[in-house]
């Protein structure tokens, strides 16, 4: 498979934060979550590969080309949604879309009519008239008009309602399937992740903390529920985090077959992306 | 592509074009009514000035209301280099309404006087002086931190424009009387032109170097 996406050694500073050293590859055929809380430098990464912030050093490389020399053929490749839409509030929808549609040689006006009949929208809408949900709508309709090959998206369904989350989710499956190459897309809302995602990049406090596909990272972590009694100097060791109580302690573990040895009695049970995500982060941790 | 760019930000201040040309016709008309003395070229001046830097702020204003639209812009295929540009083509379009909207009211009007070459085309350096320092300040500072040199042109002009007509005749008229009027006008649209350009790319460099 090759990779759609290759981000290599990304230095960036912000006064007292810092992106430091970020590496990581989307592979075609993916739709890949960037998971971390918020600060935790995701939409900074987002911005830096778009080319909105300018990095301290690294490489930023998509569909093969350096974003430096081919930034104009890159972007006509990309489909963009970034938090809350990024529209000027007071233009209609029909305005907005003629200053985005002129940017694309590739746009395609049936197919954002189609979008837009399917959404319910109306083109002399004001797009401050619009919900959370149908603005983000309006924004994928937007982002899926041009023949895009990659979708790059910034916490998507934050705020949304389930119902607009679970169609918005659908809407990304479709677009995969249409031919799309690849969907990258920052949340700290994981559960829409586990629906959907194939794989996963955490980010913490400006570094990468791992780049996994979602069900061997899933696989290599177990929950794990047993009596005190089983938890020794040697054996709190085999845990990532544990939460204790007076009738036993609930621990995440990564290293299942060492614990099976040493609490053969002990419940195990699959963790969330959630559960992951918070033993992997310092103040997560217990 | 800067066509489109241009056009947004007419889009962005379409309720303010309205009122600034309805300003624009009646201001002069008002002038020929209560202040016959400063009417023409004074009213012209002032007017355009005002006009081409209040739809100005309008835009920026509307730009700094809404920073993830000009993010979401640059993140398109256009060039951050046109996005800038637009800014300057934006404020030459005002201008050349002005002018023209102006000349038509002096056809109408003769009380305006004569419109002429020479004011629309002194008009363009005064402007084109304004823009050139202006944009770079605020691409580099931002709207708010701008918005002080804006209100000092405005404070100022007010104060200079009637001194610089009084005093125009005695230094600037004998060092017309060197050239011929086509050469001089022609040198000052040259240097308003070459001011622009010098401005613009420092306003690009500036811009590309942003983060959004």
């Amino acid at each position: 498979m090759e990779n759609i996406l290759e981000i290599s050694g990304l230095n960036k500073s912000y006064g007292n934060f810092s992106l430091q050293d970020i590496s990581f590859s989307l592979p075609e055929g993916c739709i890949t979550g960037f998971i971390g809380i918020n600060g935790a430098g995701k939409t900074t990464t987002l911005r830096t590969i778009l080319g909105l912030t300018s990095k301290s050093s690294g490489n930023v490389r998509l569909f093969g080309m350096d974003m430096k020399t081919n930034e104009k053929q890159i972007k006509e490749r990309i489909g963009i949604v970034l938090d809350g839409g990024g529209f000027y509030d007071e233009l209609s929808l029909s305005e907005m879309k003629s200053i985005v549609a002129s940017a694309y040689k590739s746009w395609d006006e049936t197919k954002y009519r189609i979008y837009l009949d399917r959404f319910s929208l109306g083109p002399k809408q004001k797009i401050n008239t619009l919900s959370k949900g149908m603005r983000m709508k309006y924004a994928l309709a937007l982002a899926l008009s041009h023949k895009a090959e990659l979708l790059i998206m910034d916490e998507p369904t934050s705020g949304l309602d389930p119902l607009i989350r679970s169609q918005l989710l659908d809407i990304l499956k479709e677009f995969m399937n249409n031919g799309g190459r690849g969907v990258f897309f920052s949340t700290h809302i994981t559960s829409d992740l586990d629906k959907i995602a194939d794989m996963l990049i955490m980010i913490d406090n400006g570094k990468i903390i791992f780049q996994e596909e979602k069900d061997i990272l899933l696989d290599s972590y177990r929950i794990v529920k047993s009596d005190l009694k089983d938890l020794t100097k040697d054996t709190e060791k085999l845990f990532v985090n544990i939460s204790k109580t007076a009738f036993g302690f609930t621990g995440i573990t990564n290293q299942l077959e060492d614990i099976k040895k040493a609490m053969p009695d002990a419940i195990t049970e699959r963790t969330t992306i959630e559960d992951v995500m918070l033993c992997n982060i310092k103040g997560g941790k217990k | 592509m800067l066509f489109q760019l241009v056009r947004k930000d007419f889009l962005l201040v379409k309720k303010y074009v309205l009122i600034m040309i309805t300003i624009y016709i009646i201001f002069p008309l008002f002038l020929v009514w209560r202040l016959p003395e400063y009417a023409g070229i004074l009213g012209f001046v002032l007017i355009t000035i005002y006009s081409v830097f209040m739809l100005l702020q309008y835009v920026s204003l509307k730009e700094t209301q809404y920073p993830k639209a000009s993010a979401l812009l640059c993140a398109l295929p256009y060039p951050r280099k046109d996005v800038v540009l637009s800014r300057y083509i934006f404020c030459l379009i005002i201008y050349l309404v002005c002018c023209l909207v102006f000349g038509i009211e002096t056809l109408m009007f003769p009380r305006l006087g004569t419109f002429g070459f020479t004011m629309p085309v002194m008009l363009f350096l005064v402007i084109s002086l304004i823009l050139s320092i202006y944009l770079p300040v605020h691409y580099k500072l931002g709207f708010e931190k701008t918005k002080i040199f804006f209100i000092i042109i405005i404070m100022a002009s007010s104060f200079a424009f009637p001194q610089f007509i009084e005093i125009k005749s005695g230094i600037y008229l004998s060092f017309l009387d060197m050239l011929s009027p086509t050469i001089l006008l022609g040198g000052v649209i040259l240097f308003s032109i070459i001011i622009l350009a010098v401005s613009a790319t420092i306003s690009m460099q500036i811009y590309k170097k942003a983060d959004l």
